[in-house]
Parts: C-alpha cells; sequence; structure tokens
C-alpha cells in the first residue's frame, strides 16, 4: 500500500470492506463521518467519500479511476458527480484517482468508463448533496425538508438564506453519511446532456499536460530498448562496444525482454541502440509470415467443434448454388502518437511507477511480477487477500495517455522499467523508438471470413454461414445478427496467439462487423434488394439500430439503388451506430464525398464528446480501411514507421457529420461503437459503384482517392 | 552554445549533432513539444523559427544558433492565443498529444494566410498526424483562429 496521504487514509477507512467485485452494489457510505477533514494543505478539504474533495475555497474536486487516453472520462465522470451534487461546471476540477482499493479493480477499456461510473458517481454526489443539506439545516436550526441544493450552495426556502459549499465545509464534517439518496429523473438534469467543455482541454493546448514521456525526476537516467525483431527471439551475443564508446551512454544490459541502452538523455540511448551489434537466436517463429498464417488457415475446415451458433437447420438450405464470398483482413497496429514509455524508481526497497497505462491494477501485477522474488510475491500476496490492501512496496502513478486504443492493457513497458529501475537502483525514463513501437505491438488479428448465403425466391435471405478464423479471432459481433434470417450457423476456428494480439480499438466487433455487414450488401445485390431497405425490412427485432439507420438514411439523403452510397450498421458497447459513407468520382478515383454517422447510446452524458468520438473513429477506421496494415515476413514486422504504416492525414479526412438519438436508456459506450460500421459501409458504397466486393482492406489507395480496377 | 527559446536564452553543453527536440525535452524540462517518430512523418515535434514550422526532432540543435525558437509553452501564458482560444473554444484536443504539433502549424499557416482556404489547410496540416482523428475540429479551429485575428487586424 502506499505510505498514504491523510486524505487517503481516510478512503481507506471509509471503504472497509469495500472490494473491486462488490464495488457498485456495495459501497459503504455510511461510516461515521467524525475523521473526514483534511487540514494538512491550509484549506480545509471535507472528504465525504473516494471520489469527492469539497474545499473552502468553494473547488470541487472529482477523483477518476480511469485513464485519460482521449475518450473523456475525465470530464464525463466529473459531470455525473456534478449534476447531483449541484454545482456549476466551472467549480469542477479533477484528479487521476490513485490505485487503492476502495475504487476497485483499475482498467479502461471497453468503452467501459461511463457505464461503470453512472451509478457510483451519481450515488457520491447525490449523498454528499444530503449531507450538505443536513450540515445547512443544522446550523439554521430549520427542517431538512426546507433546505434545497443549487449551484454549490444551500438555500432555506422560506427565508432566502444561503450558504455555500465552501462556507458549509466544517458543519459538513460530523453530519451521519446517509447510505443512499435519491439520483434525479433525466428531465432534471442540467449538466448531463450539455457539451460541458473539457477538463483537460486548458492543459492540452499550452505543453502543460504530462504524459508519461514527461515524467521527470530528479536524478533520472533515461534508457530505451531493442527487441529481437523476430517474435521471441533472445540475444546470443552483443556486440556493445561501439555503443559505449559514444558519449554520455551509461551502460548496455540485457533484461528478460531485450537489450537496454542507458545514457544521459533519450538521444543519445537511441543512438547508443543504433550502433549496438546483436547477434540473435531468433528462435521457432522465424518463418512466420502474414502468407503462411493465411494458408495455414486456408486449410482448416469447419466440423462440429468449430460450431458456435446453429438456429434453424442452416446445413439444408446450404450448398453449391448458395452465394459465396472470403474476406481476409490484416493484422493492424495501435500507434497511439505517444510511444511506449514508462518510469521508473527503486529505492529503499520501494518501486515507483509512473505509466501511461489503460490498467494500473494490471501494471502492478507487472511490476510485481517482474522484480520480486517469487516467494515474497506469493507471501505478499496472500497478505494482500488476508488484510484487503495492496503491497506497498510498489506504487502506480498512472500519467495522462498519448493514445491508448487497447495497446496500454498490455503492461510490458511496465515490466521492463521496473527491472530496469531494480537493477540500477536509479530513477529511469524507458522510451521506446517508433520502430519499436511498431513492431512489438500486441496486433489485431489477422482473420479470414468464408461466408455462404441462400436466399429465397422474393431475393430475402433464408440462411446464413459465416466462419471465422484467424490468430486469436472471437465471435462477438457476427454470433448475434441484427437481422431476421431464420437459419443461421456461425463457425470459429482460432489458432490462437501465435504472435503477440491483443485488444485494438472494437477487438473483434471491427472484423466480424466488416464481413457481416460486407456480405448483406452482397445477398441484398443478388436478391435485387436496395441494401438499406433490405436491412429496415429484416430488422424487426433491432428496433434501437433500426432507427439509427432510418435516420442515417435521411440525414444523408440515402437514394434508392444509388452507386454512390454504402451503408453499414453495427451494434457494440451498449450502444448502436450506423454509418453512410458517400463516394463521389474524380477523373479514374473514387473520392469519400461525406460520412454520416448516426449514435444511439443512451442517455448522452456529453453529446460534444460523443461527437468527436465518433469522429475519431471513423478517422481511425479509416486508416484502417484505406491506408495501413502490418504484414509478417520471416518472423518480423515489415513496417517500422509512419512512412510505411500511413495513418489518415487531415487532406485524406472528409466531412463528417454526426447525429445522436435522443433517449433516455442507460447511458453506454461511445469510444468504440463508431469504428465497425466503418470499413464496410465503405466496401459497401465500392460494391455499389464497381460491383465487385471488396476481399482484402485496406483497399487500394492514394492521394488521388480510391483506385478503381 | 546558446540557443534562445520563447524569448529566453539558454546555455547548451550537448553535442552539436543531438536534434532540438531532446534538449528542449530533457535538458530544458520543455516538454510539451513531444517525440512522435523522430524521422520527419508524424509533426508532433514541430517548433516554429522565425515564424516557420521546423520538425525539430531531425534538425540538429546547431543549426539554431542566433535563431529564435517559438514553442508551445511560449504561445501565451493564459492560453489566450487566438489560435489556443480557437482550439478551446472547438474543444479539438483527445488524447491531446499531437496538439503542439497541430498548433504550431496552424499558426505558421496563419502568418502566410490570413484567410487559408481548405486546399491551404490541407497542405500546411497534413504533415502532422492525429491518431485521435480530431482534423475536422482542427480545420473548424483554423478557420476561427483566422476570423478573430482577421477582426483584430493581427498576424498570430
Ligand atoms: S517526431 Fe519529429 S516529425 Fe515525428
Ligand atoms: S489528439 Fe491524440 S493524437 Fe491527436
Amino acid at each position: 500500500m502506499k505510505p498514504f496521504s491523510p486524505d487517503r487514509r481516510k478512503f481507506l477507512k471509509l471503504s472497509a470492506g469495500v472490494t473491486g467485485a462488490s464495488l457498485v452494489l456495495g459501497i459503504n457510505w455510511s461510516c461515521s463521518n467524525d475523521a473526514n477533514i483534511d487540514h494538512t494543505s491550509g484549506t480545509d478539504v471535507f472528504i465525504p467519500n473516494a471520489w469527492l474533495r469539497i474545499d473552502t475555497k468553494g473547488s470541487v474536486t472529482v477523483l477518476v479511476a480511469e485513464s485519460e487516453m482521449g475518450q473523456g472520462p475525465f470530464t464525463l465522470l466529473p459531470m455525473m458527480v456534478a449534476e447531483e451534487l449541484e454545482v456549476d461546471w466551472h467549480q469542477v476540477r479533477v484528479e487521476r484517482a490513485p490505485l487503492t482499493p476502495v475504487y476497485g479493480y483499475q482498467m479502461t477499456g471497453g468503452s467501459s468508463s461511463i457505464r461503470k461510473g453512472w451509478e457510483t458517481l451519481r450515488q457520491a454526489g447525490a449523498i454528499t448533496k444530503e449531507i450538505l443539506r443536513q450540515a445547512a439545516a443544522l446550523s439554521w436550526h430549520v427542517p431538512v425538508s426546507e433546505c434545497r441544493a443549487e449551484q454549490g450552495q444551500i438555500r432555506h426556502i422560506p427565508s432566502d438564506k444561503t450558504l455555500t459549499y465552501a462556507q458549509l465545509v466544517p458543519q459538513a464534517v460530523g453530519v451521519q453519511i446517509p447510505e443512499t439518496a435519491l439520483l434525479k429523473e433525466p428531465e432534471e438534469f442540467h449538466i448531463i446532456g450539455t457539451p460541458a467543455p473539457r477538463l483537460d482541454t486548458p492543459e492540452k493546448i499550452n505543453g502543460k499536460a504530462r504524459f508519461g514521456i514527461d515524467i521527470k525526476l530528479p536524478g533520472m537516467v533515461y534508457a530505451t530498448i531493442t527487441h529481437c525483431p523476430v517474435f521471441g527471439g533472445k540475444p546470443k551475443n552483443i556486440d556493445a562496444e561501439k555503443t559505449r564508446q559514444i558519449k554520455g551512454v551509461l551502460d548496455v544490459f540485457s533484461i528478460d525482454e531485450g537489450v537496454v541502452v542507458l545514457a544521459k538523455d533519450t538521444w543519445t540511448a537511441f543512438k547508443g541502440k543504433a550502433a549496438l551489434q546483436i547477434d540473435w537466436d531468433f528462435g521457432d517463429k522465424q518463418s512466420l509470415s502474414s502468407d503462411s498464417i493465411i494458408k495455414t488457415l486456408e486449410a482448416l475446415h469447419i466440423d462440429e467443434t468449430t460450431e458456435i451458433v446453429k438456429q434453424g437447420t442452416p446445413d439444408n438450405l446450404l450448398d453449391e448454388k448458395s452465394i459465396k464470398s472470403r474476406y481476409t483482413l490484416p493484422f493492424q497496429a495501435h500507434v497511439t502518437l505517444e510511444p511506449m514509455n514508462c518510469t521508473a524508481s527503486y529505492q529503499d526497497g520501494k518501486l515507483r511507477i509512473w505509466a501511461p497505462t489503460q490498467s494500473p491494477s494490471e501494471a502492478y501485477d507487472a511490476a510485481r511480477a517482474a522484480t520480486q522474488s517469487k516467494i515474497t510475491r506469493a507471501t505478499n500476496k496472500i497478505k494482500s487477500k488476508l488484510f484487503d490492501s495492496v503491497d506497498d512496496s510498489i506504487e502506480i502513478n498512472t500519467t495522462l495517455l498519448g493514445g491508448g486504443f487497447g495497446r496500454r492493457l498490455e503492461q510490458d513497458f511496465v515490466s521492463e522499467a521496473a527491472q530496469i529501475a531494480q537493477r540500477i537502483e536509479k530513477p529511469v525514463q524507458l522510451t521506446w523508438t517508433r520502430e519499436e513501437d511498431i513492431q512489438h505491438d500486441f496486433y489485431q488479428p489477422l482473420t479470414l471470413h468464408e461466408m455462404r448465403g441462400t436466399l429465397d425466391a422474393r431475393g430475402l435471405p433464408v440462411a446464413w454461414h459465416h466462419t471465422i478464423k484467424g490468430t486469436n479471432a472471437k465471435p462477438e459481433g457476427a454470433n448475434i445478427l441484427p437481422y431476421d434470417i431464420p437459419h443461421i450457423r456461425v463457425d470459429l476456428i482460432d489458432i490462437g496467439k501465435i504472435l503477440p494480439v491483443g485488444y485494438w480499438r472494437s477487438v473483434q466487433h471491427a472484423y466480424n462487423a466488416f464481413a457481416v455487414e460486407h456480405f448483406f450488401d452482397e445477398l441484398a445485390h443478388a436478391g435485387n434488394h436496395d441494401p438499406l431497405e433490405l436491412r429496415l425490412q429484416l430488422m424487426s427485432k433491432a428496433a434501437r439500430l433500426k432507427k439509427t439507420l432510418e435516420v442515417a438514411a435521411d440525414k444523408a439523403g440515402w437514394r434508392h439503388n444509388s452507386d454512390l452510397f454504402g451503408v453499414a450498421s453495427h451494434a457494440g458497447f451498449g450502444s448502436y451506430v450506423s454509418e453512410i459513407v458517400q463516394l463521389k468520382e474524380q477523373g479514374n478515383r473514387l473520392k469519400i464525398a461525406k460520412i454520416t454517422c448516426v449514435l444511439d447510446c443512451g442517455i448522452v452524458i456529453n453529446p460534444d464528446i460523443a461527437k468527436a468520438q465518433m469522429e475519431g473513429s471513423i478517422v481511425f477506421g479509416l486508416t484502417a480501411a484505406l491506408k495501413s496494415s502490418i504484414k509478417i515476413k520471416d518472423g518480423q514486422v515489415q513496417q517500422s514507421n509512419y512512412h510505411n504504416y500511413p495513418i489518415l492525414s487531415m487532406a485524406e479526412t472528409p466531412p463528417i457529420e454526426v447525429f445522436i438519438i435522443d433517449s433516455n436508456e442507460n447511458p453506454e459506450g461511445i469510444g468504440e461503437p463508431g469504428v465497425p460500421p466503418l470499413a464496410p459501409a465503405i466496401a459497401n458504397a465500392l460494391f455499389a459503384a464497381t460491383g465487385k466486393p471488396v476481399t482484402d482492406l485496406p483497399v487500394p489507395f492514394d492521394s488521388q482517392g480510391i483506385k478503381v480496377t | 552554445m546558446r540557443i534562445k527559446i520563447n524569448q529566453t536564452e539558454y546555455d547548451i553543453h550537448v553535442d552539436s549533432d543531438t536534434p532540438l527536440l531532446w534538449v528542449l525535452r530533457d535538458h530544458l524540462n520543455l516538454t510539451g513539444t513531444k517525440y512522435g517518430c523522430g524521422i520527419g512523418t508524424c509533426g508532433s515535434c514541430t517548433v516554429l523559427v522565425d515564424g516557420n514550422p521546423v520538425r525539430s526532432c531531425i534538425t540538429p540543435v546547431s543549426n539554431f544558433d542566433g535563431k529564435e525558437i517559438i514553442t508551445i509553452e511560449g504561445l501565451s501564458p493564459d492560453n489566450s492565443h487566438p489560435v489556443q482560444q480557437a482550439w478551446e473554444t472547438l474543444q479539438v484536443p483527445q488524447c491531446g498529444y499531437c496538439q503542439s504539433g497541430q498548433i504550431l502549424s496552424a499558426i505558421a499557416l496563419l502568418n502566410k494566410k490570413i484567410d487559408p482556404s481548405d486546399s491551404d489547410i490541407d497542405q500546411a496540416m497534413s504533415g502532422v498526424i492525429c491518431r485521435c482523428g480530431t482534423y475536422p475540429r482542427i480545420r473548424k479551429a483554423i478557420k476561427q483562429a483566422a476570423a478573430s485575428l482577421r477582426l483584430i487586424g493581427e498576424t498570430p
């Protein structure tokens, strides 16, 4: 456990008996409130619970136990608190919550921040508001029912007297904390649903924002690492003579993951890395290639054990006359603009980590596994179970993240920095070169999709068969179709993690939505149906998705059987999205004229952030559909930097229009659901324009537009 | 070697081939300028020299002898620069990592063109990549900043 500052100790006291799993339901709000004031900072700070601090100067600080990597939790979660607490948005500050048990398991991913925070953070605000009302009632000697909370103050309705929250801080201590409080109805919201400005914007436009790579510690040295270019290889012989001759290089040594150069600054470490001569033992993956993986997948066939969905009797309806197609989608990298990095110090038996990580909890485990002996690890684990605490010889500080997209759910960079710090017993910052970042990612898996479908006499699909093949392939996004197709079979053939694969924005939904939505258009085309009209006709059980489609058609000006439009819809992460791509002809190229996106994410916490997420997801999807792919040859990634793993540019970004459906359903994910429909919508537009399905991504594209063959 | 950054003179003791980026980041603690690729392809490391954008990751510090460098930290003490203001109004940043490069490239464009067209923006900004996909907002923010600069009759 951290050496708790006084306020943190109070968090823990309040959270007695709270563990991660019971975070939402089992919060013990009702502890005695006698010690919840912190006098140490000069101003008194009222700490009603782990999520909130109110000081006597009037500012309200919300602690957020999610990583801010662009998707907005540092704003969205405070909005939930502010709504119930009744404070003005300009009073609200945000702080990254520390890694302590009260917040439960800390992991930001799967578009889950809003969903995880929705009950807890509103309760944190509402309960605090109740405490403040009672505090005011006590000091005025009036009934609580006559005290109303509004705009950061309590008003006594009959007399119109007011006390600000700041003034109530001393009285609030000692008020019994209620167990629950009534939450507002959506009609009463005045912060939720507004485009409240992001709390992290100001520091992100003046260079003050501190990402992991910006951490500076006194006496810190700089490190970089070289991993074996072939996955799983190890150094046989390291000739570091040239490296050591470079002025400013401090040391060269190996750790489990590769060869480390230590230097007085990052540039010198990079120069030292470039001068290394390493003889590698490439290991058993050196003949692996994208092509060999595709061949392996092609040779594998379905049987009873691969079947994961069966509805009706598809096998009787699928035969030689069925419509067939096959799609191959490549590996993809994350290339967060901030490369992998981590800062660590190991002094007097204490390991401190500063990491741009999506999961402080896993960073903690990784750091512990990398630095402690098995015996210490085992005893500490038992201790932490017994006492509901974490081993305080390790401290994790989570910085801002310069992009995540799932890459920073892996903690490889934390483990490396921990090992280096423990070895040199000095503060150290490890920064990967961009080349290492691209060649040692945890990639979006390569997948192959074999599709078969049968139409009835009216040209409607009656049987559907999708075989997903891949490296660590998963079925979500393909196993439940939004369409009324009576006979369905889905098979999954997975050859596992033969190389590092991981979570890439929208994960399996990205590749499965491509296959499902593009093949749907192939069937619609074969049956002489307009693809949008056919979707609407077959979406009787997918009302919310259907609604997004109807609105998208209307907003985009969809034209019946037009050869310039393509559409795709997908439900994922709790939300529903339809996207329409409109093409235009330009010389011998097709250009994207406009993209229309309609989102139903339930209650919208902040429409401006939701729109930004759709825009960003569309640009992310465009990069994968038009520009980038990772290719493996001889066990190595062939791409190395942005010149050969290109990212969509300003000039290549078409106009994007986003519309959000009004809803009172529970709020859902916004970080990922905009990605899956994009690639199939483009493929469907190209199919409409050319009559040929898109069988491989990315499609041929250059600065002039999409090449049509 | 002495270089001038954001109106302040610094004495630098590094090998003259060290790119300015690493002098800023690791020696002067001016970490607003970012490392993204190290080969001039991403634009995160952009600084301004005499109003022009320069990729600090591939430019040795010795090239800046006697020149005036502006980094993101030098724009204003309070986010009041018209381009920062437009960025704030339009809520441009997501992760924020690329934004120093975006803002400085936008200022360089506005130094030359007070009323940039879409294709001016495409040309000036396409070397600065944003993995979070904030381009639609950057475009709007540049136009808004241009409008407010024209209103006050100034260059950035
Ligand atoms: S870091 Fe200089 S252009 Fe990418
Ligand atoms: S805002 Fe994240 S890379 Fe541009």
